[in-house]
């Protein structure tokens, strides 16, 4: 991606209808969230639950990992690690030449995507069929997810029946919910029955007992999982959780805090392979246990993933997933991308509300870490000229009582006065898209210098 | 395989932090009446798509696994012939009322996959195998020697398309619930 946030989201509001629908869409997630958390009056402590067991992997990790691997194993499965993406993607052809396998379903998993597994198997000539809708509408369309749990959500129907009139054959024109959706189910049946090799993602990853937990509502996991002989499940190393009572406190959340349902309709534990099938759980670092040692940043190592705070997201609801141009978008994305080499706009594409820290189940302070970044940024001079230029001219101004006092009487003339063209000049990068507020007659200092009801002078 | 380097940097990388395990959780559930966890776990199951039934209402015949003969029976079927599966009848374990989810597990299942390749899933309850909530779903679960477990809270759906809920995506298009 070579385009920044605000281009990229200057593009998505240029169709005004849609980006009004989909910022209205994400809301009403958001408040079927509300609802769903107001329903549990111990809503703040399970969030506080989930925040300590989180932070209590995190200091534990090696052992949780470990203890996890010998328990999978006794359990039949075979577990691999792997350090990067490269290894990562190396591992899946390797499991998938082993067994020969031609027919490969996926179901979701942000992980692969991370790793960018679809698009290396096919320069292998291997071909994986992703299985939930959403993520079988994109694939078709040769799109990236826009939202972690919506992947499609920047569609429309219109475009999505033409894509299935297309690839499947559909009537042309209709685009019916119910229509295409059973004509994926038709398509995506045959997928499922011929497929030697399962892939999933995963929610939860049980230390104390060697299981994997997928959350789906479609029900892809398991038809996949349970046709194909081989399944093969992959996870980033943060999934873990200490106990499988802990299941209790993060199956209550994620739902509720991610569409509003109180549960999904399928919560599946895969502990060993059917018989006479194999199961991998394949366990990826690919940044992560460098994110461990920085203070900054490691609380974002307990995302679960539920997409809350892209829902909430003012910024995120009005400029698309695809604006950020990394593989998460949102808040939890702008934290996550490897900024340093890439992304160095996406934390400025925050107004620093708080929403999403305040929707996040497992209390991440997302809106402190995008302020951390930005500073880190600033300073490593990964920020555009211009920013850091007018950040340095803000420093100067706001430093001095007697120069903030003659600029705020500069800029009150300046508004009211100068012709429009000199005041968006296309240094005013603000101004792009925003209009400037009228300018007061007087500073606030003045006006409570003669209004101040005790008359008490103050400088 | 990279296990050694990822441990060798978790154990650099982690914080030293003295915390211990997270609280024991002593969570306890509300202390829900029988007939009122019953009439939260209808309402609930209701909400995500899930019907209260009788055996007599039913419209089809299903394929009863609750008779050891036909889970022996259908054990070593193909997936052809499981795809052709129209309904069965399985007896589910327990169910959560905060949420309307009903668990079952491998001892259940004659094959894992018919609970979702079944067009039509009928799962039989003990109104009184209802628990309060997932926290005491957890605490009763056995997984040791069980290689699979799911909890199911309705059918299957989608809402993929422009947020229209859609039931049957891939899984059973219909749940029904006896209790
Ligand atoms: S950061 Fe928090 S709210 Fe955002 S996806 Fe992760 S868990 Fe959900």
């Amino acid at each position: 991606m070579n385009s920044t946030h605000a281009e990229n989201a200057a593009q998505f509001l240029a169709d005004e209808p849609r980006a009004n629908w989909h910022d209205e869409t994400l809301w009403i997630v958001r408040q079927k969230r509300d609802k769903a958390a107001a329903n549990i009056p111990e809503w703040e402590r399970l969030r506080q639950q989930a925040s300590a067991i989180k932070d209590e992997v995190l200091a534990n990790l090696d052992v949780y990992l470990e203890q996890f691997e010998a328990a999978a194993i006794k359990n039949g499965a075979t577990v691999f690690w792997a350090a990067d993406a490269a290894e990562f993607n190396q591992i899946m052809l390797n499991i998938i030449r082993r067994h020969k396998a031609k027919n490969i379903v996926k179901s979701k998993s942000m992980l692969t995507e991370e790793c960018g597994l679809n698009r290396f198997l096919q320069s292998q000539g291997v071909e994986v069929v992703d299985t939930d809708l959403g993520e079988r509408i994109i694939q078709f369309r040769h799109e990236a997810p826009s939202h972690i749990v919506l992947p499609a959500i920047h569609l429309k129907r219109q475009e999505i029946g033409e894509t299935f009139h297309e690839k499947l054959g559909t009537e042309a024109g209709n685009s019916d919910p119910t229509y295409l959706t059973r004509a994926a189910r038709k398509h995506l049946r045959e997928k499922f029955l011929a497929a030697e090799i399962a892939i999933t993602g995963v929610n939860f990853a049980v230390a104390e007992t060697g299981s994997v937990v997928v959350c789906t509502n479609e029900g892809n996991a398991d038809m996949g999982v349970q046709s194909a002989p081989v399944q093969i499940h992959c996870m980033g190393l943060e999934k873990i959780l200490p106990r499988q009572t802990d299941l209790g406190v993060f199956t209550r959340l994620l739902a509720r805090n991610a569409t509003g349902q109180a549960v999904t309709s399928y919560t599946s534990h895969y502990m060993q392979p059917k018989p006479e099938g194999a199961m991998y759980i394949v366990i990826v670092d690919n940044g992560r246990s460098a994110r461990l040692a920085n203070p900054k940043y490691i609380q974002s190592l307990k995302c679960i993933r539920c997409g809350g705070c892209m829902n909430t997201c003012p910024v995120y609801r009005r400029s698309g997933g695809h604006s950020y141009g990394y593989v998460i978008p949102g808040p939890i994305g702008s934290i996550l991308a490897p900024h340093t080499h890439h992304y160095p706009d996406l934390p400025f594409a925050s107004s620093l509300c708080g929403s999403c820290s305040n929707v996040c189940p497992v209390k991440i302070e997302i809106h402190e870490q995008l302020y951390h970044w930005r500073q880190d940024l600033m300073q490593h001079r990964q920020t555009s000229w211009l920013k850091r230029m007018a950040m340095k001219a803000t420093g100067i101004a706001l430093s001095g009582n007697r120069r903030y006092n003659t600029l705020g009487a500069v800029a009150r003339w300046a508004v009211a006065h100068l012709p429009r063209k000199l005041l968006y000049l296309p240094v005013n990068t603000w101004g792009v898209g925003r209009e400037l507020p009228q300018a007061p007659q007087q500073s606030f200092k003045a006006w409570y210098k003669t209004n101040n009801p005790s008359k008490k002078q103050t400088s | 395989m990279s296990k050694k380097t990822i441990l060798q940097a978790i154990r650099r990388n982690k914080p030293q932090s003295t915390m211990q395990s997270a609280q024991e959780d002593n969570y306890r559930s509300p202390s829900w009446s029988q007939e009122e966890c019953k009439s939260l776990f209808i309402k609930n199951l209701q909400l995500q798509g899930g019907e209260i039934g009788t055996l007599a209402e039913l419209q089809t015949q299903p394929v009863d696994f609750t008779r050891e003969d036909l889970r022996a029976e259908y054990a070593n079927a193909p997936l052809e012939k499981l795809n052709r599966l129209e309904s069965v009848l399985i007896e589910g374990n327990f169910g959560v009322a905060e949420n309307g989810a009903i668990w079952l597990e491998d001892k259940d299942l004659p094959q894992r996959i018919i609970p979702f390749i079944t067009q039509q899933l009928i799962i039989r309850l003990h109104p009184s195998a209802i628990v309060a909530t997932m926290h005491d779903a957890y605490r009763k679960i056995n997984l040791t020697g069980t290689g699979y477990g799911v909890f199911i809270s309705g059918p299957s759906k989608t809402a993929d398309i422009e947020q229209c809920l859609v039931y049957g995506a891939h899984g059973a298009v219909k749940l029904t619930v006896i209790l």
